[in-house]
């Protein structure tokens, strides 16, 4: 097998899903080297992967670097970034299948200068593995998805306990703040001994705008003095005169597009 | 605010005045003078001038709006025959008439029964063989002029496809007092051309002469022919024969007398020829049409000349005519406008666009022609009921013995009727731009009509009464409203029983009464962890209270009921705004996200389209079926959704019930498919907006501003716009996303060979069966995915399959619910365009396709570069010793191969 480099270190090799894959994907891979290294991205022991086919998953890839060492970990991401805190969600969402990109934690340093070495990777499935896909895959999403009522409460609940405790301690921290500093300052929160209305931008724009359309509403005399009838007809005109020129514009568009042939 | 007028032009003046250009010097007068004028007309808030006030408010008054009046003045102008036209016109008929005239007299009489005349002209006569028993002697007697006659001479023509007539009159010479029985006189007129056109072919002047028959008259030819050279180009010549009306006296002609003998008819020699038979009012009419003809001519001259408006008018309406194909000549739609004028109904002071209206109204309603006739000849209307005898419609001319509307036949008089009624109904919707369907949009019989009947002129033509008098008067159509209709009741049982079943659901739910709870959760995943607790809930109880199996999930319901799995979704207002809230700087904004479009989508506007749309299904039967087969047929050419999504296919047949013009709503749902491939076709989506305002609900400023945001790119415009009223604050937001200008092109393409597919195949080739139309093309497609038909499913909704009416099984599955929205195609499709979609589009049968057909994207091929955050699917490739990046096809193939794991059966590549 050929192995390509290229001027920024990439080495390239192919990917294959069995022994017998006649064309498979070409992955590209170097050190994973930034300047802030994370504890889960170590430095000198992580290997940074790019174009991991949308089927790979962490056991294949384990498999495939197999010949380097053992992978402590694989993070998959859909494209270069560090890594985010996960959000606590309750519906976790299916990761629909996608090009990705791919961190591999080694145990040593050695094992990733060795994997830059390699001029061959293992097929991601073997005896032990075999990566789902198709309607083994769907078939099994089908009823991964059908779950019992049971565990559906159980989720649940586990779900509300944790949620109520976050907002209480949130709750706890505002009111710490109502109270006063050392310097005597209060800072005013939602729930505050004070009465106040939301903060929202709808609110303030509701506000402001009634008040003053109400307020031009109940000033103005209409068609009172000569000048506003003689205004209001000369809008009148406008109007028509407006209408006119957008009409003008529609015989063009259409005469450009029909030239008013009728047959 | 006259006077601060002035201050402002004043101060444009010191303005203008103190103004030195580039060169350091003062503008010199002559730019001022532009420079001011330009200010002038440009600002809105200018004085107006008497003329212009006097457009605005004719405007308002005499036309129906703006855009109407200057349509029509667009419209005229476009048909107005040129004046280059006319001047070459005028150097030709010069040439021609002084070379007709040039004519020789021929002292020879000549035996027409005898082959003595057509051998000596070398020309034909322009006369059927059957008359061959007619006997008489003709002699050629000069005639004294050639006129300009008909539309041209009246200055109404329409420059397409222009002929100018030109007639000539016969001298009463050519013809005997006797000579208005058994065809003598169509024999003797046959001769007379026949002697014109022998003296035409001497001259270069003309090309291409040949006799024509008018609407299938083959006893009184004229004569077409074609000025020579480039001259072609601009007018062709019809040359009529007429006679003056001392050559006969015209009630021998009236519709009671007979003229053509039964001796003579039934080749009976040695009767007694006293013996009259029966009236024969259509051989009269013949003879008088040319009778008659220079009284009316002189009429029309006489009212028409000097009248623009109405011959404005007459123009509209000869368009509008031509249009739908009605057999009404301008001759006789000419006449009927003199009638309205002299019955007071219409006069030239009005504009064209409100004779045209008010002959419209008077056509569409007033008067039963077919019972009580009108007539040109106020002083002698005695003898109409005569005419009502024989005739379906009668209009007398102004000699009051002729019929004008003698090949009229009543289904051309109802279809007058018919479509002056539709186009008031146009002119008063203020809610199209009427102009267009009323005299732009042809209207073809398929789109117009929901049954086509054949076969009936030939029929006729068998009869014994052999000599075509009637010609290809009778109709081919029939027009029927939707009383008789061929539709399909597609699972009738099924759908009622369903439609109860849910309320019944409903009703259960109802009962549960779980009441509005005001305190749901500030958080969306903790609000959505909520809404999964009420799931269990409702499932809880549905399955306790009604025994119903039932099965939770944490964003549905399922329950089995009846065989039937439901599937519920609960809907809050508030899910949304918290989909939509975002945090700034301490104040809450509220955003528009895609999550938060497509719930407001799918939990708001949805519900009120469903139910505009159910009101217009229970208006029009036909809608729900039509949208169906829009459906299937966007499916059956691979544009399953998401490439064209059902919402925008439903929206799309809705166009054409609700804005129907220029015709009635379709009746059947085959009609109804065609009259949107139509709209499809035909659309200019560049340009042309739909709005679908169901209940009246939009005025017309709203529409004007909308088109006007639309335009200026105030509000995200997508290439297939169509509005509704229930868009909310996202005008069109039905087809946001999609089509994509790509798919709404090939739609295009696909619908226009549709339609041309229809009309070959109904009205040329007699085929009822147009299943063709649903068979798609597989060509052009880079790859095609087969899969396995076992595990397709709706097998059996396929194009080709016999349909079949689905019924419940006996006894309904009633303990477990089953696997439902199971759909391993659909699946597979998810993940092709989930990782695949920056390569290749997937097109795909919803309806039991067994393939998916893929395109690679138009810079697939391309050498790339390589690059961190674009490496995808890329393969190093070594060009001229250089390694370049290029996609790696082979490998995605493999992958298609790999992901459709149990699915695929096959793959193609085309190369």
């Amino acid at each position: 097998m050929k192995t390509y480099k290229r001027a920024h270190d990439f080495k390239a090799l192919e990917l294959k899903l069995n022994v017998d894959s006649r064309s498979p994907h070409t992955i590209y891979f170097t050190e994973h080297s930034v300047r802030e290294h994370t504890s889960d991205r170590p430095s000198g022991k992580t290997l940074f992967i790019v174009n991991i086919p949308p089927y790979v998953d962490e056991q294949g890839l384990k498999n495939a670097f197999r010949g380097a060492g053992y992978v402590k970990s694989v993070q998959f991401c859909l494209k270069p970034a560090a890594t985010e805190p996960m959000k606590r969600s309750f519906i976790q969402e299916i990761d629909s299948p996608a090009f990705r990109v791919a961190y591999l934690v080694f145990n040593k340093v050695v094992e990733v200068d060795k994997a830059l070495k390699l001029t061959e990777l293992l097929p991601l499935n073997n005896d032990k593995h075999e990566t789902k896909v198709g309607l083994k895959k769907w078939i099994e999403d089908y009823n991964g998805s059908v779950v019992q009522a049971k565990t559906l409460k159980d989720n649940i609940e586990t779900y509300m306990k944790q949620h109520d405790a976050e907002v209480k301690q949130k709750e706890k921290k505002e009111k710490q703040l109502e109270e006063e500093d050392e310097e005597g300052w209060v800072t005013v929160t939602r729930r505050g001994k004070v009465e106040n209305f939301a903060r929202t931008d709808k609110v303030s724009n509701r506000i402001m705008g009634k008040e003053q359309k109400a307020l031009k509403e109940k000033l103005q005399l209409k068609n009172f003095y000569t000048f506003q009838i003689r205004e209001s007809k000369m809008k009148h005109i406008v109007a028509l005169r407006q209408k006119f020129e957008e009409d003008k514009k529609k015989i063009a568009q259409i005469k450009q597009s029909r030239r008013f042939k009728p047959f | 605010m006259v006077k601060r007028d002035i201050k402002t032009s004043i101060s444009e003046d010191e303005v203008d005045n103190g103004l030195v250009n580039e060169n350091g010097k003062r503008p010199n007068d002559a730019k001022n003078k532009e420079g001011k004028k330009r200010l002038k007309t440009k600002s809105l808030y200018r004085q107006p001038t008497v003329n212009e006030l006097n457009r605005l408010q004719e405007t308002e008054n005499l036309f129906n709006s703006n855009l109407f009046r200057l349509q029509v003045e667009e419209i005229l102008a476009e048909v107005k025959v040129k004046e280059k036209t006319e001047k070459k016109f005028n150097q030709w008929f010069t040439e021609f008439k002084t070379y007709l005239l040039t004519i020789p007299e021929d002292k020879n009489e000549y035996d027409l029964s005898e082959q003595t005349l057509p051998k000596k002209l070398k020309v034909k006569l322009p006369i059927t063989n059957s008359l061959n028993k007619t006997k008489c002697v003709f002699k050629f007697h000069k005639f004294h002029d050639v006129n300009i006659v008909g539309s041209y001479a009246l200055e109404c023509s329409i420059n397409s496809k222009l002929r100018i007539d030109l007639q000539i009159v016969t001298p009463a010479d050519t013809y005997t007092k006797n000579d208005s029985i058994n065809y003598r006189y169509h024999k003797k007129r046959a001769a007379y051309l026949a002697v014109i056109s022998s003296h035409l072919m001497k001259t270069d002047l003309v090309e291409d002469l040949h006799y024509s028959w008018t609407n299938g008259n083959k006893t009184t030819p004229v004569l077409d022919l074609e000025p020579s050279g480039k001259l072609k180009n601009y007018f062709s010549i019809r040359l009529n024969l007429v006679c003056d009306q001392e050559t006969f006296k015209l009630h021998r002609f009236s519709p009671l007398r007979n003229n053509l003998r039964e001796a003579w008819l039934f080749s009976i020699e040695n009767v007694e020829s006293t013996e009259v038979g029966p009236p024969t009012p259509y051989y009269n009419s013949v003879v008088l049409n040319d009778l008659i003809a220079l009284a009316n001519q002189e009429l029309l001259k006489e009212f028409l000349l000097k009248s623009e408006n109405l011959k404005q008018a007459i123009i509209l309406l000869k368009i509008w005519l031509r249009q739908r194909n009605l057999k009404v000549s301008g001759f006789v739609i000419s006449l009927i406008v003199l009638y309205y004028v002299k019955t007071k109904r219409i006069n030239n002071i009005m504009s064209s666009y409100q004779i045209v209206r008010n002959v419209w109204i008077a056509l569409s309603k007033c008067y039963k022609w077919e019972k009580k006739g009108i007539s040109l000849n106020k002083t002698d209307d005695s003898n109409i009921q005569e005419f009502h005898n024989h005739f379906p419609v009668v209009f007398l001319d102004c000699t009051g013995q002729h019929n004008l509307c003698w090949e009229m036949c009543i289904g051309t008089y109802d279809a007058l009727r018919r479509e002056s009624a539709l186009a008031v109904e146009m002119l008063d919707n203020g809610k199209i731009n009427s102009f267009i369907p009323l005299f732009m949009t042809p209207v073809k019989v398929f789109t117009q009509f929901d049954h086509v009947y054949r076969g009936l002129p030939r029929l006729l033509h068998s009869s014994t009464f052999a000599l075509s008098f009637w010609g290809d008067k009778s109709e081919l159509r029939r027009f029927q409203d939707g009383s008789i209709t061929e539709t399909v009741v597609w699972k009738g049982e099924t759908l009622a029983e369903r439609r109860t079943v849910t309320k019944q659901i409903i009703d259960y739910l109802m009962n549960l009464k779980f009441g509005h709870s005001g305190k749901w959760p500030g958080d969306i995943e903790a609000f959505r962890c909520l809404k999964a607790a009420f799931n269990l809930q409702i499932a809880e109880r549905l399955n306790q209270q009604y025994s119903l199996p039932t099965q939770p999930y944490k964003t549905h319901i399922d329950v089995l009921k009846n065989g039937l799995t439901f599937r519920l979704k609960i809907a809050h207002p508030k899910e949304l705004t918290l989909l939509r809230r975002e945090i700034e700087n301490g104040v809450v904004k509220y955003k528009e996200s895609e999550e938060s479009v497509r719930l407001q989508c799918d939990t708001i506007l949805m519900p009120r389209l469903r139910g505009a749309l159910h009101g217009l299904q229970t208006k029009y039967p036909a809608y729900g079926p039509t949208v169906c087969l829009l459906k299937r047929w966007l499916s059956s050419h691979l544009l399953s959704p998401p490439h064209f999504p059902q919402s925008v296919a439903e929206l799309l047949a809705a166009a054409v019930f609700v804005h129907p013009a220029p015709s009635h709503p379709p009746a059947l749902p085959s009609i109804g498919l065609v009259r949107v491939l139509n709209l499809l076709a035909h659309t200019d989506w560049n340009k042309e907006i739909i709005f679908l305002d169901f209940n009246e609900d939009m005025s017309r400023e709203e529409i004007t501003k909308l088109e006007q945001k639309f335009n200026s790119g105030d509000i995200p415009s997508p290439c297939l716009r169509i509005v509704t009223a229930y868009d909310d604050a996202m005008p069109s937001v039905w087809s946001m996303d999609a089509p994509s200008l790509q798919v709404l092109a090939r739609v295009q393409t696909l619908a226009r060979s549709a339609l041309n597919y229809i009309e070959e195949g109904l009205l040329r080739d007699f085929k009822e069966n147009v299943l063709g139309l649903f068979v798609p093309s597989l060509s052009g497609y880079d790859v095609v995915i087969h899969l396995q038909p076992s595990l397709v499913p709706y097998v059996g909704e396929r194009v080709d399959k016999v349909p079949e009416l689905r019924r419940l099984p006996e006894r309904p599955a009633e303990d477990v619910i089953p696997v439902v929205e199971f759909h391993p195609i659909l699946k597979y499709l998810e993940e092709l365009r989930a990782a695949y979609s920056e390569f290749a589009l997937f097109f795909h049968d919803f309806y039991g396709g067994e393939v998916i057909a893929v395109l690679w994207k138009p810079d697939f091929n391309e050498l790339r570069d390589f690059q961190l955050l674009n490496a995808n699917a890329l393969k190093p490739i070594t060009v001229e010793e250089e390694i370049k990046y290029k996609v790696n096809t082979e490998a995605i193939v493999e992958d298609f191969r790999v992901i459709g794991q149990g699915l695929v059966k096959e793959i193609t590549v085309n190369t």
